[in-house]
């Protein structure tokens, strides 16, 4: 490849060296080079956060960043919040409440919540609205989403 | 190519090397840009690693410098964000949706000059100044005098916007109102208004233009007391588009409502003071 760029990324705790474009986004270097596939091509455009993932622990668009400029910062994938034995509390959250209709937009919907349980673990609805806020879900389907995160969080120790 | 220079010098060098290089800062709209192919630059220059870049810092004469690489995020939690400065505070928190704030920068905002942004209106009704690095140097100008037009800005060619400057804190309120479809979308119309105890106030539109509106005429009229006047004139003075968001006469209508309401807001907390 011509102007091609060797790097080395640390995704889900794992250093994966790569042989990248320049202007290749980490959406593109995740789904087509590593294969891990959680994060979703909605848009490619930031609006839809179906290919959110954690940057340095912040939620960001997957399909906004350029896969060169993260080699600073560690990756989570949705991959990398569960082990093959257990979802994470969250996910199981999830899959109790329903939260789940098409499914597109739950691996980014996982990594907003994900960030902003790791920031507020009590978060109250509105400020659990506002974070899902940063991800459309075209099933409209934000009600059972919100209801997972509240009750897990009430049931989870102060 | 992506270059990731450590130092101002360095990527200014870079972007007045090659004509068709382009700074990214925090990618949000330069690489949506690149996804939809509307550009093709020749490199990119990262601005990650240029230190000079990052950091809130209060200068001798108690301006404050905001970093170009502050995100949105940041800005919108600044406690120093209060009376008139409070204008930057509330633009911040309506840009977008939580996740787009922790990725887009005040420089970068600032450069791409898009007039439905909200950073252009709220920075020209504080009187901030925009820093620009070049490679003969470091110049200051009036936000006022920075965005020109769709997309266009003061920036000569390898320029690059390394901070923003508010003026000193004064007395007083400031205000952002934002009318948009939903939270996070791009205004149809906002308005941003300072004013000062000491009696300077100042009103700007945004989102109804190539650039920020404001008039002499209409801060006169405000001084005044004369909201409804001044919400002519303003309406009178916008250029604004019929869009997808609303019809350009819609965005005229609203313009006198819109700032009277804030005028009324801005007014009270002047009171409580």
């Amino acid at each position: 490849m011509i102007g091609s760029m060797d790097v080395m990324l640390t995704v889900n705790g794992e250093q994966r060296a790569l042989r990248i474009e320049p202007f290749e986004t980490l959406l593109s270097s995740l789904r087509d080079r590593l294969r891990l596939t959680a994060a979703k091509r909605g848009c490619n455009q930031g609006v839809c956060g179906a290919c959110s993932v954690l940057i340095g622990g912040q939620p960001a668009r997957a399909c906004l960043s350029l896969t060169a400029n993260c080699v600073d910062h560690e990756i989570t994938t949705v991959e990398g919040l569960s082990t093959p034995l257990a979802l994470s509390p969250l996910q199981t959250a999830m899959v109790r409440a329903g939260a789940i209709q098409c499914g597109f937009c739950t691996p980014g919907m996982l990594i907003t919540l994900t960030a902003l349980l790791e920031e507020r673990a009590h978060p109250t609805r509105e400020e659990i609205r506002v974070a899902v806020s940063s991800n459309i879900c075209r099933c409209t389907g934000y009600q059972k989403i919100i209801d997972a995160v509240a009750e897990m969080v009430e049931t989870s120790p102060a | 190519m992506l270059y990731r220079p450590q130092s101002l010098g360095e990527a200014v060098g870079l972007l007045t090397s090659d004509p068709n290089a382009r700074p990214l800062a925090g990618g949000v709209s330069l690489v949506a840009m690149l996804n939809a192919r509307l550009i093709e630059p020749s490199a990119l220059v990262s601005l990650a690693r240029v230190a000079e870049l990052h950091g809130i810092v209060t200068l001798a004469d108690n301006a404050l410098r905001i970093g170009a690489m502050t995100r949105h995020r940041q800005v919108a939690e600044l406690s120093e964000l209060i009376r008139p400065r409070a204008v930057l505070r509330q633009a911040a928190a309506a840009i977008a949706n939580p996740t787009i704030r922790g990725m887009g920068t005040i420089g970068g905002s600032v450069a791409l000059s898009d007039p439905a942004a909200d950073y252009p209106a709220a920075l020209v009704a504080m009187s901030a100044s925009i820093e620009i690095a070049g490679s003969s140097g470091s110049r200051c100008l009036a936000a006022a005098d920075f965005f020109l037009d769709w997309y266009t800005t003061a920036l000569a060619p390898g320029e690059l916007v390394t901070a923003v400057h508010l003026p000193p804190p004064a007395d007083g309120a400031g205000v952002y109102h934002k009318l948009a479809r939903v939270a996070g979308d791009y205004a149809i119309v906002s308005v941003a208004l300072t004013i000062e105890t000491a009696g300077k106030i100042c009103a700007v539109i945004g989102a109804c233009g190539p650039r920020p509106v404001w008039l002499e005429t209409a801060n006169a009229e405000l001084a005044r007391g004369n909201v409804a006047a001044a919400g002519d004139l303003l309406a009178a003075a916008s250029d604004p588009l019929d869009d997808s968001r609303a019809s350009a006469s819609y965005r005229r209508r609203v313009i006198p409502r819109m700032l009277a309401r804030a005028f009324a807001e801005a007014k009270a907390l002047v009171r409580a003071l």
